[in-house]
């Protein structure tokens, strides 16, 4: 994550599970059941990445009274730099969604 | 008292995940991993375990550890053991693994060199350092430093196979992501 133009699918993943305040375990849960476990973060994945985005402000930490599920929430900064990936991305889905309509046209 | 023996590493820079599967071999026939030795690990012989290890390095403050190790148990992952920053975890066959993408997998690899990186860096300068005295020096001095010398080429030399190792490694994984960046 050198640069963060380019978010991962994870980070990306993780960040969007950050919008609202979570722990790790709930930000685990979420993005399984919302992909259907397609996507399972691993614990070292997990616990990797929320270290870099606190690292570089993208996250806050927000409650840490339980040692052991600390809550974390983006910062203005995350959210900025989250809205700028999900441009990308919707440019990347819709590149393909209008090739293939016209392709079936 | 329980019966123990002492398993030797095969070194985690050149191969843990070799290291990995015999812990869990040993496991299936009743030799359980308990903790850290020097270059290996103890084992205490009991009830066989079905499992699966895996290693992760970082070093924890004091109020993180609470955090960190909750999240492994979350995912299924029990703890083991840990020695300064390695820790060890075991976990059901089938259990996710412990990392997921190869960017954090490429950190834990740096994590791993990081301190090989300031050993290795260390000892070139000494080597340096005397090769230079025993070069321009005479006498007494040059003989001496010449000795010394040696001894810290014979330590370098390890301890550059030992980089050399994780930055293959490392080189694998990055290959790995330009290959098929699946996740």
């Amino acid at each position: 994550m050198k640069s963060l133009e380019q978010l991962t699918d994870s980070v990306f993943y993780i960040m969007a599970a950050l919008t609202e305040p979570r722990h790790g375990y709930a930000v685990m849960n979420l993005v399984e059941e919302t992909t259907n476990g397609q996507v399972v973060i691993g614990p070292a994945s997990l616990y990797t990445i929320i270290k870099k985005l606190l690292n570089e402000q993208l996250i806050s930490l927000h409650d840490d009274t339980d040692s052991r599920r600390k809550v974390y929430v983006l910062t203005k900064k995350g959210c900025d730099i989250l809205r700028e990936d999900i441009k990308r991305r919707k440019i990347m889905v819709e590149l393909a969604e209008k090739g293939l309509e016209r392709r079936w046209e | 008292m329980a019966q123990t023996k002492y398993l030797m590493s095969n070194g985690l820079a050149f191969s843990e995940q070799k290291d990995m599967e015999t812990l869990r071999k040993k496991a299936l026939k009743g030799w359980n991993l308990k903790g850290f030795r020097f270059m290996g690990y103890k084992l205490e012989y009991g009830e066989p375990e079905d499992v699966i290890y895996s290693i992760d390095y970082r070093l924890l403050a004091p109020d993180e550890e609470a955090e960190y190790f909750e999240m492994f148990s979350s995912a299924g992952w029990t703890h083991v053991c840990s020695e300064y920053d390695r820790h060890i975890f075991k976990a059901e066959p089938g259990t996710a693994p412990i990392y997921s993408d190869i960017e954090s997998k490429i950190d834990k690899i740096d994590r791993l060199a990081n301190p090989i990186k300031m050993v290795v860096l260390f000892l070139v300068g000494m080597m340096l350092a005397f090769w230079l005295l025993f070069t321009f020096a005479s006498g007494i001095v040059q003989s001496v430093s010449r000795g010394i010398f040696l001894f810290f080429l014979v330590l370098t030399i390890p301890a550059l196979m030992t980089l050399f190792a994780t930055y293959y490694h490392r080189w694998k994984k990055l290959k790995e992501r330009n290959n098929h960046s699946v996740i």
